[in-house]
């Protein structure tokens, strides 16, 4: 939606504005007189949007609401249906323990890590992908695979190329001469993440190429020409006018990116068990609740990621909003 | 043991409905309101088998009598069955107790998506399970839980066939809750050509950093096959993770001694860094590769490794003591048969079991699906060691081998093993740190509500 109202020419975000006034407002110039059908507008809206309301309340909230509730109790693994309220006992035993916030830095380090590279090698595959060249449809299609591939079989196969000795990468760096040859790559502190985040990157980076390709084309062919008539070579007109037009589409790759890698559990969990300081939020979750049965501790870990994420995706969407009006007003 | 006197009517509600079978509607918040009324009503339904105050105490017991005249059908449930021996057994009953008619469910495709599967069953009182399939490590989770029959009037009849050491892995508070099925032990794969045949850990260790080809490898990936390596090793030194009466014994001496010689092994050049992301597949992978003398791994790779250009250039030991000034060791691996207390039909589940663990079936159970059976004469019988040559060796190391630490939080107490023993190999933490802070977890553990 974003892309769809600021891309385009110069006057999109005016559009933005006068649509808001029209649709809000109408009513403000008469004043008093429509605050009625105003009110009556407002229930009918309510009432429209009552059914997706409360589907979504069901399909979200319950879940969250009883995930909550768990994560207030403790859960005997000794006897069997007994449980004790606890409070807020459970998150604040995962707040003091050094696996909790181990996990939180290493969590943000892959992301951190794995969005930047994949935003940046991103922009550059979807700019190689909107030049005009023959198969261009069937090359578009092609760069998708990766991220069609099941994450744990990739995964696998990443764990076999990078095996000392046997593995393909391996074996290329020791016929090459190239040192690497006979590391552990995935049993070394370090490496062990280098290797989850290139497996991220290898699988993401074509998601994130096509939402910036689709930003890409709705940038009008005008802007370019009005740049070249001004003498603008090609790395300005890049710098210039395709990044920052660019930046909603980029802005929101980064948010879908960010999100998901935030609650990475696949990758680490088959490469490395979370060895090597690699262990994410949601595989802690996992252990404390599939594999230790520690129902309460496991929810409040749970729920504490899920903060998480929400918090960040909240200060990107700030951040994002402010940027989009910023776009705006460079335009007008 | 340490719950609130508030509990206790919850404790009697939960554990009576558990023990008897009898499922009454009722959700968990109304459930100290329910429990005098439900207490009541079982004991006027004749339902009930009395009050329970604990998950194993007062628990139903199977009785080895109701075998002689059961009829109707058998439900076992368990993972996947790669070999067949469950299905296999199956029939083989059904077709010497035509009164019976049993059939294996498989309810999950790994071993860990076949506890869950079997959890959500016990703990939704299914009835559609007789029998399950524990792997040796959950048998003291479930039966604390009340979710096994007692079987310990079973095993005490079936005790004479079945070699002692297995029966370990079905004991908890002093009771039996499974009998052993096939049993699994760690064996050493050595080329004979070039290392000698490792008697002692300290002389496998030496050996495999004499030379570049000698090198040994084993399961040291963050995950419970290093948990399994790590305890071979300790049990062999000596050491223990909690003594008989399940006090945390891990902070000692043989522990520190064990992980520093693991670590120096590394450093050393006795084994590659690259254990480190092995599990057993990739163990075995690195061993066929032809490039090392020693390989740590369960008798299934026999068959495998022969299938390769090795064939015939490796032999098979048992684990060996740690220095020769103590008693060789290991850890047990397998499955037990648990009968649910949801079971329909527990007379069935008692008359496979015995059939089951009979010297007859448990050389088929080596023969016909190259298992490790849980009956020692099989282990010399004349088809079994043709099928399975390395037959005396596994005996040798199922006999030696101790169960992993008992207790319903097994789960836990494995991952502070294991994890504390990866930060060591991998160099991350002291040897001193790390074992403090294992024994500390497995106390956190233990204490666990």
């Amino acid at each position: 939606m974003t892309l769809k109202t600021l891309s385009p020419g110069p006057r999109p975000a005016g559009d933005v504005r006068s649509k808001r006034r029209t649709s809000l407002g109408r009513s403000g110039l008469k004043a008093s007189g429509t605050n009625v059908r105003d009110r009556a507008e407002r229930r009918l809206a309510v009432r429209m949007t009552a059914p997706s309301l409360i589907l979504m309340a069901l399909v979200a909230a319950v879940p969250i609401g009883y995930a909550l509730w768990l994560s207030l109790n403790q859960y005997s693994v000794r006897t069997a249906g007994l449980s004790r309220f606890v409070g807020l006992d459970n998150y604040s035993s995962a707040l003091a323990s050094h696996e909790w916030w181990a996990a939180f830095g290493q969590t943000f380090l892959f992301a951190g890590l794995s969005v930047s590279l994949e935003l940046v090698l991103g922009t550059a595959m979807a700019l190689l992908l909107n030049l005009a060249f023959k198969g261009r449809a069937l090359l578009r299609t092609v760069v998708l695979l990766p991220y069609a591939i099941v994450t744990v079989v990739s995964a696998i196969t990443w764990e076999t190329m990078f095996q000392p000795n046997l593995g393909l990468v391996t074996n290329v760096l020791s016929a090459l001469g190239l040192p690497g040859g006979d590391v552990a790559w995935l049993g070394e502190q370090g490496y062990a993440m280098a290797v989850i985040v290139l497996a991220d990157v290898w699988k993401t980076t074509p998601f994130a190429a096509l939402l910036i390709l689709a930003g890409l084309q709705v940038i009008s062919a005008e802007t370019y020409e009005a740049a070249e008539l001004d003498g603008a070579g090609k790395w300005q007109t890049f710098v210039h006018i395709t990044l920052p037009l660019l930046r909603p589409a980029i802005v929101l790759a980064a948010i879908f990116r960010t999100m998901d890698a935030l609650r990475v559990f696949d990758l680490p969990f088959v490469l490395t068990r979370g060895a090597n300081g690699t262990e994410s939020m949601s595989m802690l979750a996992y252990s404390q609740l599939r594999e230790n049965r520690l129902i309460g501790e496991g929810s409040a870990l749970s729920i504490l990621t899920f903060l998480t994420v929400m918090a960040v995706s909240i200060v990107y969407i700030r951040f994002a909003g402010g940027n989009i009006r910023e776009v705006a007003k460079e335009d007008q | 043991m340490d719950f609130t006197p508030s509990s206790i009517p919850m404790r009697v509600a939960a554990a009576t409905k558990t023990i008897t079978g009898c499922s009454t509607p009722h959700s968990r918040r109304h459930i100290t309101m329910a429990a005098a009324a439900l207490t009541a009503v079982l004991l006027l339904s004749g339902c009930g088998g009395g009050p329970a105050s604990q998950g194993t105490e007062n628990a139903a017991a199977a009785d080895p009598a109701s075998a002689a005249n059961a009829s109707g059908n058998l439900n076992i449930c368990g993972g996947k069955d790669a070999s067949g021996i469950y299905r296999g057994t199956a029939a083989a009953f059904t077709k010497e107790n035509p009164g019976i008619t049993a059939k294996f469910t498989e309810i999950g495709a790994t071993t860990d998506e076949a506890r869950t599967q079997a959890v959500q069953r016990l703990e939704g009182k299914s009835t559609e399970c007789d029998i399950f399939l524990l792997d040796v490590i959950w048998t003291s989770e479930f039966a604390s839980q009340g979710w096994l029959l007692d079987q310990t009037k079973l095993v005490e009849a079936n005790k004479d066939r079945l070699i002692p050491s297995t029966l370990e892995t079905t004991k908890f508070e002093d009771k039996y809750w499974g009998s052993p099925f096939f049993t699994n032990a760690g064996l050493i794969y050595y080329s004979k050509n070039r290392v000698s045949r490792p008697e002692t850990w300290t002389q496998l260790y030496a050996d495999a950093a004499k030379a570049p080809g000698n090198g040994y490898v084993y399961q040291g990936k963050q995950y419970e096959g290093l948990t399994v390596n790590f305890l071979e090793l300790l049990y062999s030194a000596g050491g223990e993770v909690l003594d008989e009466k399940g006090e945390v014994k891990v902070d000692s001496p043989e522990t520190r001694k064990v992980l520093d010689f693991m670590a120096e092994g590394l450093e050393k050049g006795s084994a590659d860094r690259a254990v480190l992301t092995y599990n057993e597949d990739a163990t075995r992978l690195a061993y066929e590769s032809g490039d090392y003398g020693y390989e740590r791994n369960w008798p299934h790779v026999y068959r495998l490794l022969n299938a390769t250009k090795l064939a015939g250039t490796f032999d098979v030991a048992p684990l060996p003591s740690f220095d020769g000034s103590s008693k060789a060791s290991g850890v047990l691996g397998g499955w037990n048969l648990g009968i649910s207390v949801h079971s329909t039909n527990p007379g069935a589940a008692v008359s496979f079991i015995n059939f089951a663990t009979t010297p007859e079936w448990q050389k088929h159970v080596a023969i016909d699906f190259s298992q490790a059976p849980v009956n020692e004469a099989a282990y010399s019988d004349p088809v079994v060691l043709a099928k399975m040559p390395f037959a005396k060796e596994l005996l040798a190391s199922v006999k030696g081998a101790k169960p992993r630490p008992v207790s319903p939080v097994y789960p836990q107490i494995s991952q502070a093993i294991h994890k504390n023993v990866y930060a060591v190999l991998s160099g991350t933490v002291g040897t001193d740190e790390a074992v403090k802070k294992m024994a500390e977890e497995i106390k956190t553990a233990k204490a666990s509500f």
